[in-house]
């Protein structure tokens, strides 16, 4: 098993036949993902690599069963592109664009907790359950089939996780870039309850860092966890009042610090790690 | 993106938001004629993108024009948290008898809008919340909801507002949050509203901070002068310099130039350098896809930092390929030379293509490689971060 995808997805690309869809479309298929179709208005009737254009995500939904989309489409365009989806019934949305209108994504969120759609993203580098399906832009070469799970705002910081997992044998079952934008379609707890329900994940990694607001919502569950979760943070040593990065990475006032929410996460009972190196060792240390 | 105040102010205006009749002054003479104009006495208020400015003394009063000039002259003289006074703001000065504060923001973690209000404005809101929570009213929204007038009027009602003004305070309210949501805004704050003696209802203090993001679909904002800004006070030479090539940078106190990638790894990275006993001299974001020629300015950035003793470089290709990563290096290395130890890490996506651009190019010319450590996915990104410790500690001294 593995959480939000596998290689039974039905998965489908909204901005297929544009350079970075079109890019990552192929990445995604060489990798074995399912990808049965995309959408570009007005090129109806084309094909990308073997995959039917639809105009519509309704037509694509209802022609190839697609229940699974990857949005590769200017920010300005992501808040029609996901209304659109979650409207003809997917079921899980990655939007791979950044610095989507924090507005936007509050309609989003609105429209998917209505609809029973899973969102990802804004920003972020996609999800990958190893060896099954690859959804966004994650390079293949840091991940392999195993048994913890992980969840992170950065790209970069799965990767290097997905990598230190990879190394030292643990491998992973899947991989959940949350996203950088300052709003995100899903949050730390949410995500953590999947890998919770999820009989492959033995344990879970989420890295959060400085100016975020979903690491907080991370105690709220797992107190209630029998799946250890490990926890780092970025941006400890990182000066206050200065903007670093990320859109979301700001310390202003009384926002927690990444110290503090590192301090937090331990009280709720996960296990506070400095490097990627702590990993492995931790998980030796709880029996993983 | 913070807005000042009387930017803040001439969108409450444009949202019948009552405001007072001031105006800007860039001069002190300019000051001085617009006292005579108003023929009152003044407040002053410095024009800055920052908090605490009445602590910093950045708001003073002044009888007539010749105080005020004078009272002007110390203000243009003033740094607040780092950032000069460029811009005055004049305003006639109110007798108060109450003050409110009235907001609306975004609660990020629950998905909300949230109209906050209090009796008790002019201060610090925070503190009041913290200290007083029963003193403030929320309501919280969500983003597909409007707000109504008797929504409002109960808000006005519970802060403490009389009859005779509670339609008046209702309308501001309602317009407060028709403006947050027509400007994309993640902040706006009327503090304080005040209720003068001569019992009107003037907002004396804006606070805006508006979405950058969304800028794009504001031209009317534009048409306002209001477009992106810098909001982090000065910048050292080497920050405007990375701001004019479009590169995120700060510079830290430490002597490790950092190249760490996304801005993930860009905070974290910092991090590692810390835990090795190391000090990273700036934060970079070096993701995002960059082109070949943006890698080499970032090198170029590090390289001329004289505070640098080493660089640290790391590459981790998702969207920003190995290849070009290789290809800004080398780009670096014959252009401009190395004059710094540098030890980096790369991998990821199409780093076979970036290894063999690397190895084409110390074929070529070995020497631009005498001070490059390189390595691959066998190295762990702390043999890395323990490195760029060494190599600063050798050169350096202590």
């Amino acid at each position: 098993m593995a959480i939000l995808v596998d290689k039974n997805s039905r998965v489908m690309v909204q901005g297929i036949t544009g350079g970075t869809g079109q890019f990552h479309a192929r990445r995604m298929i060489e990798y074995g993902t399912r990808v049965v179709g995309g959408t570009s208005p007005g090129k109806g009737g084309q094909k990308v690599m073997d995959c039917p254009v639809f105009d519509t995500v309704a037509e694509c939904v209802k022609e190839t069963g697609a229940d699974v989309s990857v949005v590769f489409l200017p920010a300005v365009a992501v808040k029609e592109a996901a209304i659109e989806a979650i409207r003809a019934g997917i079921k899980f949305l990655v939007v791979i664009p950044e610095h989507i209108p924090i507005h936007d994504m509050l309609h989003i969120r609105e429209e998917a907790v209505r609809g029973g759609t899973i969102v990802i993203g804004g920003n972020t580098a996609g999800i990958i359950t190893p060896g099954q399906a690859n959804l966004g832009i994650m390079p293949d070469i840091a991940f392999a089939p195993g048994r913890v799970g992980t969840v992170s705002r950065s790209g970069s910081i799965t990767y290097y996780v997905a990598d230190t997992l990879t190394r030292t044998g643990y491998g992973e079952s899947t991989c959940v870039g949350l996203g950088g934008d300052p709003v995100l379609g899903s949050t730390f707890d949410e995500i953590l309850l999947k890998f919770e329900a999820d009989d492959q994940t033995k344990a879970v990694v989420m890295t959060g860092e400085i100016g975020g607001v979903y690491e907080e919502r991370a105690c709220t569950v797992i107190p209630k966890m029998k799946t250890p979760v490990l926890a780092m943070i970025g941006g400890i040593f990182a000066p206050p009042g200065k903007r670093m990065g990320h859109a979301g990475a700001i310390v202003e006032g009384k926002m927690g610090t990444a110290k503090e929410k590192l301090e937090m996460l331990a009280d709720a009972g996960a296990h506070p790690c400095r490097t990627f190196k702590d990993i492995p060792e931790t998980l030796k240390k709880l029996g993983v | 993106m913070r807005l000042y105040e009387f930017e803040g102010k001439s969108l409450f205006k444009k949202y019948e938001i009552p405001i007072p009749e001031g105006r800007t002054a860039a001069g002190i003479n300019e000051v001085a004629q617009i006292v005579r104009e108003l023929n009152k006495p003044v407040v002053i208020k410095a024009q800055v993108l920052t908090g605490g400015r009445g602590k910093a003394g950045g708001v003073k009063f002044a009888d007539n024009a010749d105080t005020a000039q004078s009272v002007a002259e110390n203000l243009f003289n003033l740094k607040i948290k780092g950032y000069p006074v460029n811009l005055l703001l004049v305003e006639p000065k109110y007798e108060i008898k109450r003050e409110f504060y009235i907001g609306v923001t975004i609660d990020r973690a629950n998905y909300k809008l949230v109209v906050v209000a209090s009796g008790e404005g002019g201060v610090d809101i925070e503190e009041t919340a913290e200290k007083h929570p029963e003193k403030i009213v929320k309501k919280t929204l969500s983003v597909q909801q409007e707000l109504y007038t008797f929504e409002a009027l109960e808000i006005a009602k519970q802060i403490g507002i009389t009859s005779e003004h509670l339609k008046t305070v209702a309308r501001i309210i309602v317009n407060l949050y028709l403006m947050f949501k027509a400007t994309d805004a993640k902040l706006v704050e009327i503090n304080p509203l005040v209720l003068t003696a001569d019992n009107q209802l003037i907002a004396a203090d804006s606070r805006v901070s508006l979405d950058d993001d969304a800028l794009f679909r504001h031209p009317e904002l534009k048409a306002m002068g209001i477009e992106k800004r810098h909001e982090e006070g000065e910048m050292t030479s080497r920050e405007k310099q990375a701001t004019e090539w479009g590169i995120p940078y700060l510079d830290l106190d430490g002597d490790i130039g950092m190249f760490p990638g996304g801005a993930g790894f860009g905070i974290m990275g910092n991090d590692f350098i810390h835990y090795y006993g190391g000090q990273p001299a700036n934060f970079m974001d070096s993701g995002g896809g960059p082109s070949p020629e943006r890698i080499a300015k970032m090198l170029v950035l590090l390289d001329e930092n004289p505070d640098v003793k080493a660089i640290f470089g790391a590459r981790f290709g998702g969207i920003s390929r190995c290849d070009d990563f290789a290809k800004g290096v080398v780009m670096f290395l014959k252009e401009h030379g190395l004059s710094k130890p540098i030890v980096m890490r790369m991998t990821g996506n199409m780093w076979q293509e970036g290894v063999k651009i690397f190895q084409d190019a110390k074929n070529e010319n070995p020497e631009l490689f005498e001070k490059v450590e390189f390595h691959g996915i066998e190295t762990p990104i702390e043999e890395i971060s323990r490195r760029a410790v060494e190599l600063a500690g050798m050169k350096g001294g202590n």
